[in-house]
C-alpha cells in the first residue's frame, strides 16, 4: 500500500514532463478515436445509402443472374406476377418489394454520349424500397407515371440536361438488337448516394420491358425489411421458393456492397495501424518517462536498496507511477475523443471543404457525397483506455527493472 | 560473541585491466552498543568498509559475520532482507524523498517490516520524531527543512525499525558546526538510551570526540584501533 502511495505521490515530481506525457498519451487516443468515429461513420453511412437507393434490405434474383449481375444481361430473369408479389409481400418481416430491370444504356443528349445504368421501376413499390423520393431536386417520382425519366443531378450537371429536355437511351434488346428509349427528362434527384447521382437513370418498368423486349420479366427484386439482421427472412424466403419450385434465391444487401465490405475490411486493417502507432506512442512516452525518472532518482533508489527494498518492490513503484499516467492520459483522450466524436456525430465533416471536387469517394465504391458523419462506438471508449493503461504497465517493466537492478552503491553515491 | 566480525575483509575494484584494491585485509570486530569511528584521508577505504558492513557490497575476499550470521556470501535478495530488518543507514546527503514529508519518510522504512498496525505505526513515527526534536514538523517536506532537521528526519528512519547496527557515512559533512553538534546529540542519545551500535566514518573532529573507539584506515588497512573514555 505505502508502495502505491509512492507511486502515486511521484506523479508530483516532474510535472511538466508527466503533463507532455499525459497530452501526447491523450492526442494519441483523441485521435484514435476521432478516425474510429469516422471511419465507423463512412461504414454506416455507406450501408443506409446502399440500403436506401440502390438494393434495399434483400434482393432476390436468379442465381446465375446474380452472378453476372454486374454484366446486366437480360438473361435468367425473374417473372414478375401477382403470385410472386402475394408470396413476398406475405412473408414475415417485409415491408416493402421493388420490381427492378436493370440495364446497361448509352445516354445521348444529342451532343454527347456517355454509358449510364437504366433501372425500369414502378414508383409506387418503389417508394415503399428506397427514399429516392425525398431527395428530389425537380420534378418527382410520378413523373414515371407519365414516361419520363428521372436523372441524377450529377448527370444532370454533366450531360447538361434539364427538367423536359429530351434524352436517348440507346439499348441492346435480349435479342442483342438495337433498340432506343427517348423520354423526356421528369426529374431531378440528389441523393446521398453518388452512384444514383452520377449514373443511374430511373425510367417506368413497363417502358424499359417493351423497349428490351423481356415480357414481364425483371431482373431484380429488392425487398424492405423490418428484421436486421436478415438472415431469418431470408430462410424463409428461401424455403418458400423451394415449396413453389421457384429458380430465384434471397441475397442479404452486403453481397451487393463489395465495394464498401472491403472499405470495412480496410477499415479493419487501417483501425488496426492506428492503434498500433497510438500504442506504440504510449509505450515511447512511458518508457521514457521511467528512464529519464529514474535517472534523476538514482540516488534514491540506492536508497530504497539500502533501507531493504527488494528489486520488484522499487519496479512496482515505478509500474504505479506509469499506470497513474496511463490512466490520466487515457482519462483525458477519452474525454477530448467525447467531444471530438460528439462534434463528428452533430455536425460532421465536409471532405469537399478538405480536399475539393476531387476526391470521388464513390471511384472507390464508397457511396458518399460529402459530408460525412462520426459514429459513437462506446465500447471503444473503454477498449482503448483499459489497453493504454495496460500498455502503460508492460511499458513500465523494463525500464523500471533497468532502474531497480543498479548496484546500490553506485546508485546511493550517484552524482 | 560480537554483534560484528570482520576477517581478512579485502575489496579490489576492477578499473579495466587494472585491480584497484580499496580493502588490503581488514580484521576487526565491533560489539553490541559501541560508538565507533573509522577516520583516515579520502580513498583509505572508509566508505567501502561501511558498504561491505551495511550489506551494500560484498568482499572479493574475507568474511563478515553480523549477529552470528554470515554475510559476506548472501545473494542480493538475502543481503536485502539484512539491511531491512537489521540496518539503518545515515547518509551525508541524507537521501530522503522529496516528495513524502517527514512522517511518511521515516514510516516509509517501518512499513517496509510491516507487522504493526496503522495505529501502532502512527505513534511509533511520531514518538521517534519527537525523539529527534521534529515534534509538530511531521508534516513537513524535505524541502520545508533545514538541513539539520533534514538529518534528523534521516535519523529518526535508521532508528525506527529498531536495527542491530546503524552505519553513518559522514553525517555531519553537509551541516554547519552547531547544528552538526545537535545531530552528535540525538544519536549519542539513541546510542545510549537504545543501545544501538553505531559506526560512523568521518572527518568531523566533533563526531570523533563523542567516539568512545576509534579505527584509522590508511591504503585500505587499519592502522590503529583505539578505545577511549
Amino acid at each position: 500500500m505505502f508502495s502505491i502511495r509512492l507511486g502515486f505521490k511521484n506523479l508530483s515530481r516532474q510535472k511538466r514532463r508527466n503533463i507532455i506525457t499525459i497530452f501526447v498519451i491523450a492526442f494519441a487516443f483523441f485521435g484514435y478515436l476521432f478516425i474510429e468515429s469516422l471511419f465507423n461513420g463512412i461504414e454506416e453511412m455507406s450501408f443506409d445509402n446502399i440500403k436506401n437507393f440502390e438494393t434495399g434490405n434483400i434482393q432476390i434474383a436468379h442465381p446465375a443472374y446474380w452472378e453476372e449481375k454486374d454484366d446486366l444481361p437480360l438473361e435468367n430473369l425473374i417473372i414478375w406476377n401477382e403470385d410472386l408479389k402475394e408470396s413476398l409481400l406475405q412473408t414475415s418481416g417485409v415491408e416493402g418489394i421493388s420490381p427492378e430491370l436493370r440495364f446497361s444504356a448509352n445516354l445521348n443528349n444529342g451532343i454527347d454520349e456517355m454509358g449510364v445504368i437504366g433501372v425500369g421501376i414502378i414508383p409506387e413499390y418503389y417508394n415503399q424500397v428506397f427514399q429516392t423520393q425525398d431527395y428530389f431536386i425537380e420534378g418527382s417520382l410520378s413523373a414515371l407515371n407519365e414516361n419520363k425519366a428521372i436523372i441524377g443531378a450529377r448527370l444532370a450537371e454533366l450531360m447538361d440536361l434539364e427538367i423536359d429536355d429530351y434524352i436517348i437511351l440507346l439499348v441492346r434488346t435480349k435479342e442483342d438488337t438495337f433498340n432506343t428509349i427517348d423520354v423526356e427528362v421528369g426529374g431531378v434527384v440528389n441523393t446521398l448516394n453518388p452512384m444514383m447521382n452520377t449514373n443511374t437513370v430511373l425510367l417506368p418498368l413497363s417502358t424499359v420491358q417493351q423497349s428490351l423486349n423481356v415480357d414481364d420479366n425483371v431482373t431484380m427484386i429488392s425487398l424492405k425489411t423490418t428484421e436486421v439482421p436478415e438472415e431469418n427472412i431470408i430462410q424463409s424466403l428461401e424455403s418458400t421458393f423451394q415449396g413453389k419450385e421457384l429458380a430465384i434465391q434471397a441475397y442479404s444487401w452486403q453481397e451487393s456492397a463489395q465495394g464498401v465490405v472491403a472499405f470495412s475490411e480496410m477499415k479493419k486493417g487501417g483501425v488496426g495501424a492506428i492503434m498500433s502507432v497510438v500504442l506504440l506512442i504510449g509505450m515511447v512516452g512511458i518508457i521514457n518517462n521511467v528512464i529519464l525518472s529514474s535517472l534523476e532518482r538514482t540516488s534514491e533508489i540506492g536508497m530504497m536498496k539500502a533501507l531493504g527494498m527488494k528489486e520488484w518492490e522499487i519496479v512496482f513503484v515505478f509500474m504505479v507511477e506509469a499506470t497513474g499516467i496511463g490512466v490520466l492520459g487515457g482519462l483525458t483522450g477519452c474525454l477530448l475523443g467525447y467531444f471530438g466524436v460528439n462534434w463528428m456525430v452533430n455536425s460532421g465533416m465536409s471532405f469537399k471543404a478538405l480536399y475539393g471536387d476531387w476526391l470521388d469517394w464513390s471511384q472507390y465504391g464508397i457511396p458518399i457525397v460529402d459530408r460525412v458523419y462520426g459514429a459513437w462506438n462506446y465500447s471503444t471508449f473503454s477498449y482503448i483506455f483499459f489497453l493504454g493503461v495496460i500498455v502503460a504497465i508492460l511499458s513500465s517493466i523494463i525500464p523500471a527493472y533497468w532502474a531497480a537492478n543498479k548496484d546500490p552503491v553506485e546508485a546511493i553515491y550517484h552524482r | 560473541m560480537p554483534l560484528l566480525e570482520l576477517k581478512k575483509v579485502k575489496k579490489i575494484y576492477k578499473q579495466g585491466k587494472i585491480d584497484v584494491p580499496a580493502l588490503r585485509g581488514i580484521d576487526m570486530t565491533v560489539d553490541e552498543g559501541e560508538f565507533t569511528t573509522i577516520f583516515g584521508p579520502s580513498g583509505s577505504g572508509k566508505t567501502t568498509l561501511l558498504n561491505m558492513i551495511g550489506c551494500l557490497d560484498t568482499p572479493t575476499e574475507g568474511d563478515i559475520h553480523l549477529n552470528g550470521n554470515k554475510i559476506s556470501d548472501l545473494s542480493k535478495k538475502e543481503l536485502a532482507m539484512t539491511r531491512r530488518y537489521n540496518i539503518g543507514f545515515i547518509f551525508q546527503s541524507y537521501n530522503l524523498i522529496p516528495v513524502l514529508t517527514a512522517f511518511e519518510n521515516v514510516e516509509f522504512a517501518i512499513r517496509l517490516i510491516g507487522n504493526l498496525s496503522d495505529k501502532q505505526m502512527r505513534e511509533k513515527v511520531l514518538g521517534m520524531l519527537k525523539e529527534v526534536g521534529l515534534e509538530g514538523k511531521e508534516n513537513r517536506r524535505p524541502g520545508e527543512l533545514s538541513g539539520g532537521e533534514k538529518q534528523r528526519v534521516a535519523i529518526a528512519r535508521a532508528l525506527i525499525k529498531k536495527p542491530k547496527i546503524i552505519l553513518a557515512d559522514e553525517p555531519t559533512a553537509n551541516l554547519d558546526s552547531a547544528t552538526a553538534q545537535d545531530v552528535i546529540k540525538i544519536m549519542i542519545k539513541m546510542n545510549e538510551e537504545l543501545g544501538t551500535t553505531f559506526i560512523f566514518s568521518t572527518h568531523d573532529p566533533q563526531v570523533m570526540e563523542h567516539a568512545r573507539r576509534f579505527i584509522n584506515l590508511k591504503d585500505g588497512t587499519i592502522s590503529s584501533d583505539k578505545r577511549g573514555k
